[in-house]
């Protein structure tokens, strides 16, 4: 179990990153979670929110490697859902498939902007959970 | 029920976790089947390794030439959101049981409560496996469990891992679904 769930030190340390993720423009919220559904670390959402977003995000990214893996492109490494109301991007966290973030940014949020601060998050996070 | 008709239909396997739904259909599926397991981080909840987080995928042709897609769902109750999308336009459930885990009556009232409404003609049956544990409850408990709440379903004994046993299932849904529809589905 503790390989995949982290200690309560880099738990805090998690949700610093987010914090500072947090002030990437149109961010509403953001979840680290394992790739079995649980919440890690979230920023800006509440306890019954980030439990949600972390099972369906789970979900989206199991779907999203099955999908590759059919495909016969390899591992999953991101989707995003696009509504008239913003976007959600689910990003893996680092090589392994042990964790994922979950990001919902408003119609305020340039996309492209978005992806980028969503990988320099996921890589900061990867450094933190497996240095 | 329109997929009934046109010889293609959707059976949903669902149930708690550790209960065998994507074994059940790995043992009976015609192609490999879809699998979305990762991980299983909650140990607690159950020992085994890996958990379905989306679905699993799989397909068999009946005699008749019937096409039936298999869905199986996640079991846990963070998952509940992919047990409508699942149940939606499904022609019949079969819901799985592991007997010998702590309040699997209980399991199957959440179960049943869950997907009976996306079925028509309570068109359900109940598989248990492990029902040879001592203390377990027999089947005739967890039919008994059904009568009590008004609810006719066949509950049938089952080990997951012989086709056999899972096809015994998929023949008694198709059974309850022919007897409903005018154009129906020979087992």
């Amino acid at each position: 179990m503790s390989k995949v769930r982290p200690a309560k030190l880099s738990r805090e340390l998690a949700r610093k990153v987010l914090e500072g993720y947090g002030e990437v423009a149109g961010v509403q919220c953001a979840v680290l979670f394992s790739s079995d559904g649980f919440e890690i670390a979230s920023h800006a959402a509440d306890a019954a929110a980030s439990a949600r977003l972390a099972a369906i995000g789970s979900s989206l990214a199991a779907l999203g490697t099955a999908l590759a893996g059919e495909a016969g492109l390899g591992d999953f490494e991101r989707t995003t859902i696009e509504s008239n109301g913003g976007a959600v991007t689910i990003m893996r966290v680092g090589s392994s498939r042990s964790m994922s973030l979950a990001v919902v940014a408003g119609k305020d949020a340039v996309l492209g902007q978005l992806l980028w601060a969503t990988q320099r998050c996921c890589q900061a996070l990867a450094k933190l959970l497996d240095p | 029920m329109s997929g009934v008709e046109a010889g293609e239909f959707k059976i949903v396997f669902t149930g708690p976790m550790g209960a065998g739904k994507t074994t059940a259909i790995a043992a009976i599926s015609e192609v490999e089947p879809v699998r979305t397991e990762v991980e299983n981080t909650d140990r607690v909840a159950h020992a085994k390794e890996s958990t379905t987080v989306g679905f699993d995928f799989g397909r068999i042709t009946l005699a008749d030439g019937s096409v039936v897609r298999l869905y199986g769902t996640p079991g846990q109750m963070r998952y509940r959101f992919m047990w409508d999308i699942l149940g939606r336009g499904a022609a019949g459930v079969i819901v799985l049981l592991d007997a010998s885990a702590p309040g699997a009556l209980v399991q199957l009232d959440v179960f049943v409560d869950a997907f009976i409404p996306h079925v028509a003609h309570g068109a359900l049956v109940v598989g248990v496996g492990r029902t040879d544990v001592p203390n377990a409850p027999s089947t005739d408990a967890f039919a008994a469990r059904l009568d009590a709440r008004g609810i006719v379903a066949p509950v049938l004994s089952v080990d997951v891992r012989r086709q056999g046993d899972v096809m015994m299932l998929v023949r008694t849904l198709v059974c309850i679904l022919g007897s409903h529809t005018a154009h129906g589905v020979p087992a």
